[in-house]
C-alpha cells in the first residue's frame, strides 16, 4: 500500500494576497456542500442534474478507492461501488487513502480475509488522526485473520497460518 | 509554441507505464502532478524525460477557479515537477475542486461571471508568477452549469486567456461532453475559441448513464469525438493530442488502435 501522499485537504501556507470575492466564495462553498454534504442544492441550478454529477463524483472515488485499497474492493465484488457510494454520500472526501480506511473501519465486522489483512497491514504502519493527515507509527503489532502484523521503523511482516500471498 | 511538434501522446499512469514507456514514436506524454514526488519521480518518467519525451505536469487539485487564492505550497509543488521532469509546460483546469475547506473531489465548473474571471486570473497570475514555464488551463467537461452567466463560454474562456496570457488545453472530448448534454453542437464552440492559443488537446472516452454522457476517461474514445477532432484541425490543426486514459484499462492492441485513429484523425503521424 502506498503513503498517502496526496493527502488534499491539509493546506496551510497561502499567499499573502488581501481580501477574496467572499460572495462568490459563498457560493461555491454552498454548492460544494450540496455535492459533497448533503446540503440543499442552490437556487438556479438543475437539481437533477448536480445530482447526476455527485452520483458520477462517488462512483470515481469508489474506484479511486479501490487503486490505494485494492483488497478491501475487491472483499465486495461487483457490489464494490454502490457499497462504497452508499456510504461516501454525505460524506466529503479526505483523500482516497483515507476514504478507502474509514470505509474499513465502518465495517470492520464484515472485512475478512485479504481485506481484514490489508486494514490491519495499514493501522500497523498508520495511526488514524481523526481530521489531520494519518501519521506514521514507529512500531505496531495487530492482529489479521489467521495472524499477526508487525510493523518497525515501516517494515512489515505478516506472521500465521495463512502465508502473506 | 511552447511545444515544439508534440504529436499523439498518451497520459503515463503507473498501471499502463510499460505501455507508453514501449511507444516508439511517442514525443510527449503527461503525468498527474499531485502523483509524482518532485525529489523522486518514478523511474519511467525519468527514463521517458531522458529520452527527450515532453512530459507535462497535469494538475488537478489546484483550484484555479476558487474564489480564495490558490494554496501557495500547491503551486510550489507544480513547479518542481516542472523543474524535476524538464517540462517544456505545465497544465490545470478552468475549475475549483474546494470551497469553505470541503473538498469535492472532483472538478466543478466555475459560473461564468465577471467576479468568477476576476478570482481566475488573480489565480493563474499568482501560479504564472512561481512557475518556470507557460501554464495552459483546459476547460472541464461538467453536467451543469451555474446560472445567471453573464458570458458565453467562448467568450468567457477567450477573455481569461487575454487577460492572463495562459495558453489553452483544449479537452476534445470535453467539448463533446458539454455539447451533447446541452443538446448544442460541439462545432459551434470551436468557432468561438482562439485556437491557435491552443498548447495541445486531450482525448477521451465516455459512456452514457441516465441518458447523460459522463466523461470518465474509462471508455473508448466515440467515434463522434474522432469526428470532432477532423472538424478541429480543418480549422486549425493544434500541435498535440494527447489520449486520456484512467481506469479500465483496455488490452495494449486497443490502446494502440485508439492513439492510431487519434493520428488518423488529426493527420499526425502514429506513434505507435
Amino acid at each position: 500500500m502506498s503513503a498517502p501522499f496526496d493527502h488534499g485537504p491539509f493546506d496551510t501556507g497561502r499567499f499573502d494576497t488581501g481580501p477574496f470575492d467572499t460572495g462568490l466564495a459563498a457560493a461555491q462553498e454552498a454548492l460544494v456542500r450540496a455535492m459533497t454534504a448533503g446540503g440543499p442544492v442552490p437556487g438556479g441550478f438543475d437539481a437533477e442534474a448536480v445530482r447526476a454529477a455527485v452520483h458520477g463524483i462517488l462512483l470515481k472515488r469508489a474506484g479511486e478507492v479501490a487503486l490505494a485499497w485494492p483488497a478491501l474492493a475487491a472483499s465486495y465484488g461487483t457490489s464494490w461501488r454502490t457499497e462504497f457510494a452508499g456510504w461516501a454520500a454525505g460524506r466529503p472526501t479526505l483523500g482516497s487513502f483515507r476514504d478507502g480506511w474509514d470505509f474499513a473501519r465502518a465495517h470492520r465486522d464484515d472485512l475478512a480475509g485479504e481485506a481484514g489483512r490489508e486494514l490491519a497491514v495499514a493501522e500497523a504502519r498508520w495511526r488514524h488522526a481523526g481530521a489531520a493527515p494519518p501519521r506514521p507509527r514507529r512500531a505496531a503489532v495487530r492482529r489479521v485473520p489467521g495472524g499477526v502484523a508487525i510493523q518497525v521503523g515501516g517494515r512489515i511482516r505478516v506472521f500465521g497460518r495463512r502465508p502473506p500471498h | 509554441m511552447a511545444l515544439p511538434e508534440p504529436g499523439v501522446g498518451i497520459g503515463w499512469r503507473p498501471e499502463i507505464a510499460g505501455f507508453v514507456g514501449a511507444l516508439p514514436g511517442l514525443r510527449f506524454t503527461e503525468v498527474i502532478a499531485e502523483s509524482v514526488h518532485p525529489g523522486h519521480p518514478a523511474p519511467g518518467l525519468l527514463e521517458l524525460r531522458d529520452r527527450g519525451v515532453a512530459v507535462v505536469p497535469h494538475g488537478v487539485r489546484l483550484s484555479l477557479g476558487g474564489a480564495e487564492p490558490v494554496a501557495a505550497e500547491r503551486v510550489a509543488h507544480l513547479a518542481a515537477c516542472a523543474g524535476a521532469l524538464d517540462a517544456p509546460l505545465v497544465s490545470e483546469h478552468v475549475a475549483f475542486v474546494r470551497a469553505g475547506g470541503i473538498e469535492a473531489g472532483h472538478l466543478l465548473p466555475v459560473p461564468r461571471t465577471r467576479a468568477a474571471l476576476d478570482a481566475l486570473t488573480a489565480n493563474i497570475r499568482r501560479t504564472q508568477a512561481e512557475l518556470p514555464v507557460p501554464l495552459a488551463v483546459e476547460p472541464i467537461a461538467a453536467l451543469f452549469d451555474w446560472p445567471d452567466a453573464e458570458y458565453t463560454e467562448g467568450d468567457f474562456l477567450t477573455e481569461l486567456l487575454e487577460r492572463t496570457g495562459a495558453l489553452l488545453l483544449l479537452d476534445v472530448a470535453n467539448v463533446y461532453a458539454n455539447a451533447r448534454n446541452r443538446g448544442e453542437d460541439p462545432a459551434a464552440l470551436l468557432d468561438r475559441l482562439p485556437l491557435e492559443r491552443v498548447a495541445y488537446c486531450h482525448v477521451a472516452g465516455g459512456a452514457e448513464e441516465g441518458g447523460r454522457y459522463h466523461d470518465t476517461h474509462a471508455a473508448p474514445v466515440p467515434s463522434e469525438v474522432l469526428d470532432l477532432i477532423g472538424e478541429l484541425c480543418g480549422r486549425h490543426r493544434p500541435p498535440g493530442f494527447l489520449l486520456e486514459r484512467d481506469g479500465r484499462y483496455p488490452p495494449a492492441g486497443e490502446l494502440q488502435a485508439e492513439l492510431d485513429a487519434i493520428a488518423a484523425a488529426s493527420g499526425l503521424p502514429p506513434v505507435t
